[in-house]
């Protein structure tokens, strides 16, 4: 019952029983509409606070996602793998839900005794989310681990970069670090085009990667590093190197610089003396430049295959004079000027074409930028701009200028293949395709006269120790012996060794160049010039990796006969 | 009547409730299940990993050639020479037609009971 009063004195109003209770029903419908409002606000604003918290996903600044993420295998061009992913527990720690740090650091240490006492206190003690412990173990570690029952200890499965073939493509390959990236090589180019992406993403995981296929025959590459770790200790070398390329697509079909390094040990890739001596070496290439001097002169129309060069005296430039070693000191055609590998006699063929001329072919053949390849690990080439008189004269004979490797094996194959310039690179490419990306650098007939001369010197000249090692495969090549400059001087003890080859030369495939840097003599009876060491390393390379190559042996006389030009028969 | 309805509303609620407890502890279940096995195929991965990788060092040619060396006195091999290349054009051609004198001299003597193979085999020492 309701009583109200006014201030007209006193009345009496009384409510019905009917309108008490319907008030009554009013405020308890009230007061239940506030309950729920308020409960159900409640439940609300927890479930913001639930969406505003920030799971931590990331470990030390990365996302999960990278370091899980997977690389694609690496496969050479046979389908052999050269690099895969092996999954491997990695040991991590929740600082904050570790209860007794004490313990935890006991019981840690006594399956992983390695780990200094004071370091793993420190690591352990504090209140992040997350930290390394120790990274890729092994999963007999990680069992033990797990028995030990160490509360805030668990693993973290990662993807580790293994190289099944150890040192034996470390340059082509390079190297990843812990984190998966890679650091050297082309697993450095291949982070740098798509598969970097792709793990930002977080796509690169499971094993849904297509396998990258690469040029490399793990065959031709396991030959040539055997061949030339043989031939540093047979040497007594401080380095060797060798790379070889199919001349019609460019591909390379093995790259070898030693020292190297073994991948699987990422530290030692960076190591200053293991860098790689064929695309980031420069050096001085000596007579094998001889090769390019000949071909530009001969595409000139300046001089021709029938022509005679006066070497019996030296070429006097002031107070230099430019002879040759062992010179014949006589009049020599061109051919025999390749042949005895007269300095004199190149210097008049590079004179009849002109300084000028033979600095542009030097450009066309693209020796004034890098080679377009895709390793990370490239040098620019230094040759000088313009050529005085003895600079053009020196450069003819490949001294005063310094290229690398891979410049001249790249000018071979343009030099044997029919004259066209082709890209070198380390994927597989067929020839249709690289058909589209041919710059014709000299014509059709010139490289069948190079073809004739680098036979020619394999038959008869420098290059015959090498043929003596590859018979019946029709090799032709070009020595090289570039004396080293020790305190400003030539000294000619201390030799850069090169040997430039094409084989078969009937129907020439392949294109080489193998480097011995500072050779000895194996015995008393050779010498240190390029055909006793270089030479020979690559007829012995040539001899085993012919047959796999699909290359059989032909003595035929005819073969060699047919390379001779039509004027000079 | 609305009493009745209260009844079976509460009923029909309390079995929808058991109803719905048995889901959720069904997908719990399952949902345990389905992790049991990704940890199982996630180390399973990881076991094949390091299969394919022991695969992959078994495959190398510069893992089997120490081998080879190894067995060289054992198998007597060496590795191959140029000279030992041949081709099908190295091969004698067939004959044209089959020499039909000799056959016949042959069967003659075999006629006559001369076997000579025989001959051979007494020559190399064999009964």
């Amino acid at each position: 019952m309701a009583v109200t009063a006014d201030g007209h004195g006193p009345t009496i109003a009384l409510d019905g029983a009917r309108k008490v209770r319907g008030n009554l029903t009013h405020a308890r419908i009230r007061w239940m509409i506030l309950a729920l409002v308020l409960g159900f606000g409640v439940i609300g604003v927890r479930l913001v606070q639930l969406g505003m918290v920030e799971t931590d996903s990331s470990i030390e600044g990365q996302a999960r996602d990278i370091i899980t993420a997977t690389r694609p295998p690496i496969l050479d061009r046979n389908g052999l793998e050269m690099a895969v992913d092996i999954r491997v527990p990695s040991l991590y720690a929740e600082p904050r839900r570790i209860i007794d740090v004490e313990e935890a650091v006991r019981k840690l240490r006594t399956v992983l005794p390695d780990l200094s006492e004071d370091w793993l206190r420190q690591r352990l003690t504090g209140d992040q989310g997350f930290v390394w412990v120790q990274r890729e173990l092994s999963p007999a570690i990680e069992e033990k681990v797990m028995r030990l029952g160490i509360p805030g200890i668990d693993f973290i499965t990662e993807s580790k970069r293994f190289y099944p073939g150890m040192t034996e493509a470390s340059h082509v390959l390079g190297s990843t670090n812990i984190d998966n990236q890679g650091i050297a090589g082309i697993e450095r180019h291949m982070d740098g085009e798509d598969v970097a992406l792709l793990q930002d993403l977080g796509l690169a995981r499971g094993n849904a990667l297509t396998p990258v296929k690469l040029s490399v025959d793990m065959r031709v590459q396991h030959v040539m590093h055997e061949q030339l770790l043989d031939a540093i200790q047979r040497y007594s070398a401080i380095a060797a190197a060798g790379v070889m390329v199919d001349i019609y697509t460019g591909e390379v079909i093995a790259l070898v610089s030693l020292p190297d390094f073994d991948p699987n040990v990422p530290a030692s890739a960076l190591v200053k003396d293991s860098f790689n001596r064929v695309t980031a070496g420069i050096f001085e290439p000596g007579s094998i430049f001889k090769t390019i001097t000949m071909a530009a002169a001969l595409d000139s129309g300046a001089v021709k295959i029938t022509d005679q060069f006066d070497a019996r005296f030296g070429v006097r430039f002031g107070r230099y004079t430019i002879d040759d070693f062992h010179g014949k000191h006589r009049i020599l055609s061109l051919p025999e000027v390749y042949k005895y590998s007269s300095n004199v006699g190149i210097i008049h063929v590079m004179q009849a074409l002109g300084k000028e001329r033979f600095r542009a072919f030097l450009n066309t053949i693209g020796f004034d930028q890098r080679v377009p390849f895709e390793l990370p690990e490239m040098r620019l080439p230094s040759i000088p701009k313009t050529f005085s008189d003895v600079g053009a004269a020196t450069a003819s004979f490949g001294h005063g200028l310094s290229v690398s490797p891979l410049h001249i094996v790249t000018a071979y194959a343009a030099l044997v293949n029919g004259g066209n310039f082709i890209e070198p690179t380390l994927y597989k490419r067929d020839v249709a395709d690289a058909q589209a990306l041919y710059r014709r650098v000299i014509k059709p007939e010139t490289s069948a006269e190079i073809r004739y001369l680098m036979r020619l010197n394999a038959l008869e000249g420098s290059g015959s120790q090498m043929n003596k090692e590859a018979l019946g495969y029709r090799v032709g090549g070009k020595t090289g012996t570039a004396e080293k400059v020790v305190d400003g001087r030539y000294s000619s003890n201390k030799v850069t060794n090169f040997f430039g080859s094409a084989f078969p030369l009937d129907n020439p495939r392949y294109a080489m160049i193998i480097m011995v840097d500072e050779p000895k003599a194996e015995n008393a009876q050779s010498g240190t010039t390029a055909g006793w060491n270089a030479g020979t390393v690559s007829g012995r390379v040539i001899q085993r990796v012919a047959p796999m190559l699909g290359i059989a042996p032909d003595f035929a006389k005819v073969l060699d006969e047919n390379l001779v030009p039509s004027v000079l028969r | 009547m609305i009493r009745n309805l209260n009844i079976i509303l509460i009923f029909t609620s309390m079995l929808m409730l058991a109803g719905v407890y048995t889901i959720k502890f069904a997908i719990e279940n399952t949902a345990s299940e389905r992790t049991a096995l990704i940890v199982q195929i996630d180390s399973q991965q990881g076991d094949l990993s390091l299969l394919k990788a022991d695969e992959a060092v078994l495959n190398q040619p510069g893992h089997i050639e120490p081998i080879i060396r190894r067995h060289v006195a054992a198998l007597a091999i060496a590795p191959v020479r140029q000279e030992q290349f041949g081709s099908f054009v190295d091969l004698p051609m067939r004959p044209v037609k089959p020499n039909m004198a000799a056959m016949d001299s042959l069967f003659t003597a075999l006629d006559a009971g001369i076997d000579p193979i025989d001959a051979i085999l007494e020559l190399e020492g064999i009964e």
